[in-house]
């Protein structure tokens, strides 16, 4: 009897260090990009592609890009970030230009290489390039659009009481706008919703 | 913390570059002072001018305070037999609050505006969660309110001055800040009133074209630190309990001259010393029921020794227990004794701009501000620490 309790001990505790032993090993694995992976009730980056998938079917199904036959050009400035997160939004509008581009239906001005754009112009025409091949001034197109959002979040906590799990609450919206520079007229807009609740205990080791 | 001392006094000793050489150097952080490391390391990269690296440094405060939301068992059993400095260090409510101030500041100083929007909405989460120990804390309301200002949030900013208002019981102060925004937001009965207690006191408004604001951030003194205090009940119980040391405060005074035409300065002061008090005080009821069990457990284990293994081993064991009885007085000592918050409206142009500065614990002392550039309608942000 003595020796079958005190062979359970040993097994025990070798299961014990094993356990231990494999909790201290460093693990990783590749997630795939489109795998949903959620810690918490803040923002993640699979939220990023649902979003971005969601407005871009719209941008395209509806009027004035959807039904448009000239690929017209547009120009994206950055959604703004009114969340209570540090989130780089500018993510956001660089997959929707690529998801847009991708389409064939839409053609995109480079804002963000504007001055690499000007000083790589300005370097042709110095004199130094072949006139036959160096660019041409006053041939840059103007965009007929312009793309602009934001993206807001709401946070709720449950209320203070005696409870061992603390609930929260987080809706998330993006709000894209797509705007007629020569009328100024919004000629398009639509939004998505993430609403996540988390709970984390209150109590650990 | 040896190291953290010693870098406390080369930061009050005047030199911050040697204090932050010691912070850097040191790699391994007891778990339970991490934060104070943090918030520390902090404030010294912000005086020497380094924001970037004081953001990334409060940042990681920042996310240590959510992972400390969790009541750790073990920490606190062992706390229960022996003191509370073996506990991981979560910092008052206050210094909790001003590490998202800090990273406001920060942030306007790189002139990176919507992340310093994101840190307002986190002070407004620990406002609205601790109210009352925080209520008189005026200078991070007023950055908050200045932060949706910059980005055109009309409303977080209409509503934040106007609880400022009502804190500082001043209805002159912002009267125009809260003319303009109600006027943007069709308010026009608020705007109406807010215009008639502006006409009160015209303001001289600079001249030659729309004018900009400089925003300073004063930061003067030295903030109180926790020191022990004891009740001790014969022959050998001892409660112990941390509290602040309490300063003299004769407010501050900020007067300005420039060399162009101004309106006077909007200045807001917050007393650092008596917001960290009213925090701890909000505590204190925590504290005393805990350090009350901690008195209980002490005394049970001191006379389970003297039952076992006699009286000379219970009272070797009390005398023990007595000793380390140590209140925790851990806290955030590179804070200022005062923050506050300068704005002033000026000429767009280059300017040159003397502050005058009296009281916050630095007595009087004229600071002169190099060469600063407006542009119309910008505002531009300076830190100054004394």
């Amino acid at each position: 009897m003595a020796d079958t309790m005190m062979k359970c001990f040993v097994y025990f505790m070798m299961a014990l260090i094993v356990a231990s032993m494999a909790g201290c090993t460093v693990t990783t694995r590749t997630v795939a990009p489109d795998e949903e992976v959620i810690y918490d009730e803040g923002y993640h980056f699979s939220d990023k592609k649902k979003i971005v998938n969601a407005l871009v079917s719209s941008l395209l199904s509806k009027p004035p890009l959807g039904f448009s036959t000239d690929r017209p050009v547009v120009i994206v400035y950055g959604v703004a970030n009114r969340t209570s997160e540090h989130i780089s939004t500018s993510g956001i509008t660089d997959d929707i230009r690529k998801e847009l581009l991708a389409s064939g239906r839409v053609r995109f001005v480079n804002k963000t290489q504007r001055d690499n754009i000007a000083e790589e112009v300005d370097y042709q025409q110095g004199g130094r390039v072949n006139t036959t091949t160096r660019v041409k001034l006053a041939q840059q197109v103007g965009a007929k659009y312009m793309l602009t959002g934001t993206l807001r979040s709401i946070e709720k906590k449950q209320p203070r009481q005696v409870r061992i799990k603390k609930r929260t609450l987080m809706y998330y919206s993006l709000n894209l706008e797509l705007t007629d520079l020569e009328t100024s007229l919004i000629e398009w807009a639509d939004s998505t919703e993430i609403i996540r609740e988390a709970a984390k205990p209150f109590i650990g080791w | 913390m040896t190291k953290l001392r010693d870098a406390r006094h080369e930061f009050y000793g005047g030199h911050p570059e040697k204090a932050a050489e010691i912070l850097n150097e040191l790699k391994e952080i007891p778990k339970r002072d991490r934060l104070l490391f943090l918030m520390e390391k902090g404030v010294v990269l912000h005086r020497l001018g380094l924001y970037k690296e004081s953001i990334n440094t409060l940042l990681q405060a920042s996310l240590l305070m959510a992972e400390q939301e969790v009541i750790s068992i073990s920490q606190q059993a062992g706390s229960l037999v022996t003191t509370e400095w073996i506990t991981e260090y979560k910092g008052e409510y206050s210094e909790r609050l001003w590490i998202h101030t800090y990273l406001m500041m920060d942030y306007l100083l790189v002139n990176k505006f919507e992340d310093a929007l994101v840190e307002a909405k986190q002070a407004l989460k620990l406002l609205g969660e601790h109210p009352d120990p925080l209520e008189s804390d005026y200078f991070t309301r007023a950055l908050i309110a200045l932060c949706f200002d910059i980005l055109d949030e009309h409303n977080g900013a209409y509503i934040e001055y106007k609880k400022l208002a009502e804190l500082l019981d001043d209805e002159e102060l912002l009267a125009k800040d809260l003319h303009s925004l109600a006027r943007k937001l069709g308010l026009d009965d608020d705007a109406e009133e807010f215009r008639k207690v502006m006409m009160k006191k015209p303001d001289r408004l600079p001249s030659g074209g729309q004018p900009g604001e400089a925003v300073f951030f004063l930061e003067l003194g030295k903030a109180p630190v926790k020191i022990p205090g004891n009740i001790v009940l014969p022959p050998s119980i001892r409660f112990s309990f941390p509290r602040y040391d309490r300063s003299s405060d004769n407010g501050v005074s900020v007067k300005v001259s420039t060399d162009a035409g101004i309106a006077p300065p909007i200045t807001i002061a917050t007393d650092v010393g008596e917001v960290a008090r009213a925090s701890l005080k909000a505590r204190a009821a925590k504290i005393m029921a805990k350090e009350t069990a901690r008195v209980a457990a002490k005394e049970a284990l001191a006379r389970s020794v003297e039952e076992s293994s006699g009286e000379l081993a219970g009272a070797v064991t009390r005398i023990f227990l007595f000793i380390t009885e140590e209140p925790d007085t851990r806290s955030w000592h590179t804070l200022p004794k005062s923050l506050v918050l300068v704005r002033l409206p000026l000429a767009p142009g280059e300017h040159t701009i003397d502050l005058e500065v009296s009281g916050g614990g630095i007595g009087v002392e004229s600071i002169l501000i190099p060469e600063i550039y407006i542009k119309p309608g910008t505002r531009v942000f300076r830190a100054i620490r004394r």
